[in-house]
């Protein structure tokens, strides 16, 4: 009895923690953008299943590329993408009179593109073979390659992000701009400039997201649809606007939901973490790590 | 006086095409019609706090769900009156209004569009897995209609003139109360929040109002829309369907009612015209959308107003020049 449990809490750990990596990235994809411009980008999961569409459905499908330079290649493509939608888009929104102008134009742009990949690539949803399968095996437990993955990268990525917003010029001046525009374009920032470099960091994370998932779900573009709507409540439950706050929430939403399983039908699994963002905005609104603000 | 008049006759001949339209029109565009009337509803509703408070809203769908349903149970398995169904509207909208409203219309910013979105996933998760009262994924049938002492409504088509007295019902109340104190305040707060607070309008509590207004509106909708239909689904009230009734408030021109009919109009039909187009309409339409969002983000009604003003400029100066 005692064996059986061990192995069942390290596998839930593992893949609760994952999950909430996954959702930690979501949080932090949409509140670099948050910061950089004030905006929420409701286009975000349209950027994760371009991402995950780039790397499985192009470079590893039809061009037959190895791994490592699809990967390469699907954040670059990200990257150049980030920076077109934040020019086209999501700037001349940026200034409009209403902020709601400006979240209506994100939703328009992810229903456009969520149509373009399905007549580009079909309706049909597909797996990336051979990609992050199979399981390692830690004593008695076999945890899924995938989510090990998962975590691995999102520690790299989460402490890449934090030593370059502390030691870099342009990850500072992103600190800035997020804490009070104004003052920021008056000690000479660019603030447009920063705002194409966040979305293009933006969309490289969301292209990351959607090629670690990749495995989890099968590719279609719905992938990510409830993932991305935790995200948002990992981001409001960890403290909006904040990214330690971003990445405490998701594992929070994460573990939560994973030992939800236990006391309650697996069904009610996706209601865990709008339940207990609602909790937390009546009782502590600012999350639990309140970012900072001028 | 006169002006009162000439509006009540402009009224009346609207009304009467409409009907004669209907009543020779085939069933496709009949259903087309229904739904419009719902979604004028709806959008009315949604603009007291999208379009006039200035919050996006994305529970629209949830709200509406929340209607349907219980309006469906009420006239199926409760067996309830209609009509009495119909009043116990007002209970839901209040409940969704204040329950909902208060804890994220304190806060200031994007807490509302957040919160709103996870509960319109509650709730259609919930009509997905309540499977003993909602049907689940096969859906509440049988759901009954309004019905008048003079006739009994068995055909959608009788139900259309049903739809159309609450419609005008609810475009005149939505017509008062944009035009009266209360969407006075709403402007105000959504213009400059700062300065509506200084001038005493008490903030939350005005927004948590326009909320509660809003999920009333739409809620009635809601079980309009289970009557004309007689069946209801959760695939009906997804987060896509939410942001497709934002896309009608703010093509339309946000803040004034027959900027909110004609955006209705415009969204349920053109989507209809485009099918032609096949496989490439839905993009077609959301791009068509985005440019607008760019472009004309007042929306089309107010253009049109600028439009009309110029050219009667125009003719007035023309007319000066001639007698000059």
């Amino acid at each position: 009895m005692g064996a059986a449990n061990d192995i069942n809490v390290l596998q839930f750990i593992v893949i609760g923690v994952a999950m909430g990596f996954i959702y930690s990235l979501v949080a932090t994809e949409y509140t670099l953008i948050y910061n950089a411009t004030g905006l929420v980008n409701f286009a975000h999961e349209s950027f994760i299943v371009l991402g995950a569409y780039l790397f499985g459905g192009t470079f590893v499908r039809a061009l037959g590329l190895p791994i490592w330079l699809a990967i390469t290649l699907a954040i670059v493509s990200m990257v150049l993408f980030g920076i077109f939608a934040s020019t086209i888009v999501l700037n001349p929104l940026r200034n409009l009179q209403f902020v709601t102008y400006a979240m209506f134009g994100t939703m328009m742009l992810s229903r456009i593109i969520i149509e373009a990949c399905r007549l580009l690539w079909g309706p049909l949803p597909f797996t990336v073979k051979g990609f992050l399968r199979g399981s390692i095996n830690i004593g008695s437990a076999a945890l899924p390659t995938s989510y090990v993955y998962i975590i691995i990268v999102s520690i790299v990525i989460v402490t890449g992000l934090q030593i370059f917003f502390k030691t870099t010029r342009t990850g500072k001046a992103m600190i800035c701009v997020s804490q009070n525009k104004d003052a920021a374009a008056l000690t000479g920032i660019n603030v447009t400039r920063n705002i194409n470099i966040t979305v293009a960091m933006s969309a490289a994370l969301c292209g990351i997201i959607g090629i670690l998932t990749a495995p989890l779900f099968n590719i279609n573009t719905g992938m990510v649809a409830s993932t991305a709507l935790k995200g948002f409540c990992a981001g409001i439950i960890g403290g909006f606007g904040s990214y330690p706050g971003a990445i405490v929430g998701g594992i929070l939403v994460g573990l939560l939901e994973q030992f939800g399983i236990m006391f309650f039908p697996a069904t009610y699994k996706d209601v865990v973490a709008f339940g207990v963002m609602i909790i937390f905005l009546l009782i502590r609104p600012s999350g639990i790590i309140k970012a900072k603000k001028a | 006086m006169k002006k009162r008049i000439r509006m009540v006759l402009i009224w009346i001949v609207i009304l009467t095409a409409l009907i004669i339209f209907f009543k020779q029109s085939n069933t496709y565009i009949q259903s087309v019609i229904n739904q419009l009337l719902c979604n004028i509803i709806l959008v009315l509703g949604l603009n007291f706090i999208t379009g006039l408070t200035g919050q996006m809203n994305l529970a629209t769908a949830g709200m509406l769900a929340l209607g349907a349903y219980t309006y469906g149970i009420l006239t199926t398995s409760a067996g309830w009156n209609p009509w009495v169904a119909l009043l116990a509207m007002f209970a839901v909208g209040l409940a969704v209004g204040r329950g909902l409203g208060y804890p994220s219309l304190r806060l200031k910013g994007f807490y509302l569009s957040l919160t709103t979105i996870g509960f319109a996933e509650i709730v259609r998760l919930l009509a997905t897995n309540l499977t003993d009262l909602t049907g689940g994924v096969n859906g509440l049938n049988y759901i009954r209609r309004l019905e008048t002492f003079f006739y009994k409504s068995e055909a959608k088509n009788d139900y259309f003139m049903i739809l159309l007295a609450f419609t005008v019902l609810a475009i005149l109340v939505a017509y008062k109360i944009v035009n009266s104190k209360w969407g006075r305040a709403y402007k105000a707060i959504r213009d400059n929040m700062e300065a509506a607070e200084a001038s005493g309008i008490d903030i939350s509590k005005i927004k948590i109002q326009a909320f509660t207004l809003s999920s009333i509106y739409s809620a009635i909708a809601g079980a309009l829309y289970a009557g004309f239909n007689m069946y209801i689904n959760p695939t009906s009230f997804t987060v896509a369907a939410s942001q497709n009734y934002v896309a009608m408030l703010m093509i339309g021109g946000i803040g004034s009612v027959p900027g909110n009919i004609l955006g209705a109009t415009i969204v349920t039909v053109l989507p209809e015209l485009l099918r032609k187009y096949q496989d490439y309409y839905w993009i077609l339409f959301c791009t068509i959308c985005l440019v607008m969002a760019i472009l004309v983000p007042d929306g089309i009604y107010p253009l049109l107003k600028k439009t009309v003003l110029w050219l009667k400029k125009k003719l007035v100066k023309k007319s000066a020049a001639g007698e000059g």
